[in-house]
């Protein structure tokens, strides 16, 4: 393993490198990593801590304080959201540390569809299409299916190849009979792509920090094996606060860095600090040429939030089956498609419900009921639940990503006096309501006979995809970037997050997020 | 490190007492460090191990001999467990004490104990791997005459032991850290018609050297896990739900 390069903060400071990274998550991580393994000089700027590598930190949303937040690379303070006009403070599932959020993320790699990409006479794009199509995407997407040792299976329905994918180890027995019993109901599962390299010991470490480099995410697959190269280093505890522009070129990088203000210059700038963050740096980057930001000349950056609604819902597959333990890595797709819309897929979520979820539930129903009125109400749902953990088993969970569409009222907002702070203005749109009740009743009427139970009842953002908050486009008028990935006019500026995502397609963010980031360090490394 | 008996076990006061006990109990397993304020006494603990012991010297509220001799341990092995064992209990009522008096009680009982801890897990954080043993007392729940200093710094080292969970127990679940009573000893510091420190020193060592995250935050006496009080509604609610009681575990 590669230790960052020891050179003395002032000499990181004082050299002009090929290209500064901003952001260490997988966007970040994984253009940093190709850069430095073409030869390029890269400096990662993170702002949060390097943490320590044994480290298995799991995602608390529940800790409050914001110096033990940070410490275990949680994003350290709430997130300000006007949701559907009601205004909201709360801690998102937002990784800030090295390797941003992929540290803590269930490693599901799945794959879009080309509908997602593409524009086509039987599936239109909402967009007319991402500037990229998928044929140009598909060899990224299996560079990046290699880069992170994917394992599983490729889609039943799908005839598109997966050549880099690696066989799965032996399901779970809970896998394997949650297999039979989709497939009886005539859905075509299969074993989700994870990128676990099922190292000796492996535990899985499935919404926690690897303690080894066996789950790939932006540090293992991303930073480190950079840093391996020797062309590369790491300034953490470094917090980026402005870009200058020149003409075409941004010429410097502004940086807080231990209370002290430092200005770093390289050729090349990748902005990869997320779909919250990326867009709050061009805001922030305001000049006389650019008075309301960098790129943002007709006020688009940071509009076009997207985040997928998270259906989850319960299935009992009956009592004999029920102790087979949890399904980690099963899903289907199945109704990604219908119905000529756009839903997503489906998939398992590595929990079982037990009585304690069912009580949950149960109260939930009760607080929306009449009886909410009737003392004792909530206490006696634990008498029911108790009987239906005992009667029923565990049931297991699964999750159905709704594909969320771009519209410019749905932003990231900036405020000066407050730089760090994350805020965003969301409203769920009539046409994703509607899509949203038609993926419900599509879930439903495909485990008819089964017992199920959806666990949301409101929609529900999941605010740990956020995207499209600087999307590509060929049109300037109606995009930020091109399709390289750069605002529109400048030269040396590559975004590489999740931002620069047209739609947010039905599948999770990740394998994307890192082939875009592929695709566009091979553009510039070309130039370079 | 697949093993805690790969590495080294350090066992604060080492040189009398419990201390001796524990050391001579675990030396058989795996290589033990003693640190004692008096050479001759941790001599005396080598003597009667018969190998698998280093005498250190040092005072564990000296932060920088603590340092250089935990350096000394790690040079054969990475440490790997850490018995918090080193405590004075001197019998002074409050008015014979001056604050000082009182705070050097604190220094040993607690600061020991934080210093040894900070240093141990340089180690284990590497790794991710470790156990911490702390010998503790139920002394800070009725606080006995002539003993303030004593119950005070004991109270507030079961504290510690708790607040150490709240930073790192999430982070690393392979470091396992519990709190020990090991009951009423024939020692220097406890009761002449207690028990002999070599048959809690079996239930101790065997407490160290047992590697499983849910002993994490437990606490034991002697040779049983004491379970955590549940409230009367608790009790009901369990009762009525016909959950299965738990069983304390035993040694």
């Amino acid at each position: 393993m590669g230790r960052p390069i020891s050179e003395p903060l002032s000499d990181i400071i004082a050299r002009h490198w090929d290209a500064i990274v901003i952001g260490t998550g997988i966007g970040g991580g994984v253009a940093g990593r190709a850069l430095a393994e073409a030869g390029l000089s890269v400096l990662f700027l993170e702002q949060g801590c390097a943490g320590l590598r044994a480290e298995e930190t799991g995602l608390d949303i529940g800790m409050a304080d914001p110096v033990a937040r940070a410490v275990r690379g949680l994003w350290p303070d709430p997130v300000e959201a006007e949701v559907n006009g009601q205004s909201q403070s709360f801690f998102a599932p937002l990784g800030s540390g090295l390797g941003g959020s992929s540290v803590f993320y269930a490693a599901t790699l799945e794959r879009p569809e080309p509908h997602d990409l593409d524009d086509s006479p039987e599936r239109s794009h909402p967009t007319g299409g991402w500037p990229v199509s998928y044929a140009a995407m598909l060899p990224w997407l299996d560079a990046a299916t290699g880069l992170f040792a994917l394992h599983g299976e490729p889609d039943p329905l799908s005839d598109i190849p997966c050549p880099e994918l690696l066989s799965p180890p032996p399901p779970q027995p809970g896998d394997a009979m949650i297999m039979a019993r989709l497939a009886a109901n005539g859905l075509n599962p299969y074993r989700l792509h994870t990128a676990l390299r099922y190292l000796d010991g492996c535990a899985e470490c499935l919404g926690h920090k690897c303690p080894r480099a066996c789950k790939m995410d932006g540090r293992s697959a991303g930073v480190e094996p950079a840093l391996a190269t020797g062309n590369a280093a790491l300034l953490t505890d470094c917090t980026v606060t402005r870009l200058d522009r020149d003409g075409p070129v941004i010429a410097q990088v502004t940086a807080r860095k231990g209370g002290e203000e430092v200005t770093l210059k390289a050729r090349h700038v990748v902005l990869a600090a997320g779909a919250l963050s990326s867009p709050r740096l061009l805001l922030a980057s305001t000049s006389e040429a650019d008075p309301t930001g960098i790129g943002n000349a007709r006020d688009l950056v940071g509009r076009n939030l997207m985040f997928h609604l998270n259906e989850v819902f319960a299935l009992w597959p009956g009592r004999a089956a029920g102790f087979a333990g949890p399904s980690k890595s099963v899903g289907f797709r199945d109704l990604y498609f219908a119905e000529n819309q756009r839903l997503g897929m489906v998939q398992a979520m590595g929990v079982d419900v037990g009585y304690g979820e069912i009580v949950h539930h149960l109260r939930g129903q009760v607080e929306r009921s009449w009886l909410r009125h009737i003392p004792g109400a909530m206490d006696a749902t634990r008498i029911p639940a108790a009987i239906g953990a005992k009667v029923m088993g565990q049931a297991k969970v699964f999750v159905g990503l709704l594909e969320d569409l771009p519209y410019g009222e749905n932003r990231v907002t900036y405020d000066p006096a407050n730089p760090g702070r994350i805020a965003m203005i969301y409203r769920t749109a009539p046409e994703l309501l509607a899509r949203r009740k038609t993926f419900r009743h599509l879930i439903r009427r495909a485990f008819r006979g089964q017992r199920t139970a959806f666990l949301t009842h409101r929609p529900e953002p999941n605010f740990g995809h956020p995207c499209g908050t600087l999307a590509m486009g060929h049109d300037p008028t109606k995009s930020v970037l091109d399709a390289s990935c750069r605002p529109h006019g400048i030269t040396n500026l590559w975004v590489t997050d999740a931002s620069v995502f047209p739609t947010s397609m039905g599948v999770n963010p990740s394998l994307t997020i890192a082939a875009n980031a592929l695709r566009v360090a091979a553009i510039l490394t070309e130039e370079a | 490190m697949n093993a805690l008996t790969d590495g080294c076990a350090i066992v604060t006061g080492a040189g009398s007492g419990l201390g001796r006990a524990l050391s001579l109990a675990l030396a058989p397993h795996m290589q033990v460090a003693g640190l004692g304020r008096r050479m001759d006494a941790l001599e005396e603990t080598e003597a009667l191990a018969g190998g698998n012991f280093l005498p250190l010297q040092a005072d564990v509220t000296d932060t920088a001999q603590v340092a250089q001799t935990f350096d000394t341990a790690r040079n054969i092995a990475p440490i790997t467990v850490l018995i918090n064992n080193a405590a004075i209990y001197p019998r002074r009522d409050f008015l014979d004490e001056t604050a000082a008096s009182f705070m050097d009680t604190v220094g040993i009982n607690l600061g020991g104990m934080v210093t040894s801890t900070r240093a141990a897990l340089s180690d284990m954080t590497a790794t991710g791997f470790g156990r911490i043993l702390n010998v503790a007392t139920f002394a800070d729940l009725h606080p006995l005459p002539a003993s303030s200093a004593y119950a005070v710094s004991k109270g507030a080292a079961r504290i510690f032991t708790r607040a150490l969970i709240a930073d790192i127990g999430d982070r690393f679940p392979g470091i396992v850290v519990n709190d020990w009573m090991p009951g009423m000893l024939a020692t220097d510091m406890g009761i002449a018609d207690g028990l002999d420190p070599a048959v809690a020193a079996r239930w101790g060592a065997k407490l160290a050297l047992w590697h499983d995250a849910s002993l994490t935050g437990t606490i034991w006496e002697m040779g049983s896990e004491i379970p955590p009080a549940r409230s009367l509604k608790r009790r009901i609610a369990d009762r009525v739900l016909m959950r299965p009681r738990a069983r304390p575990r035993q040694l």
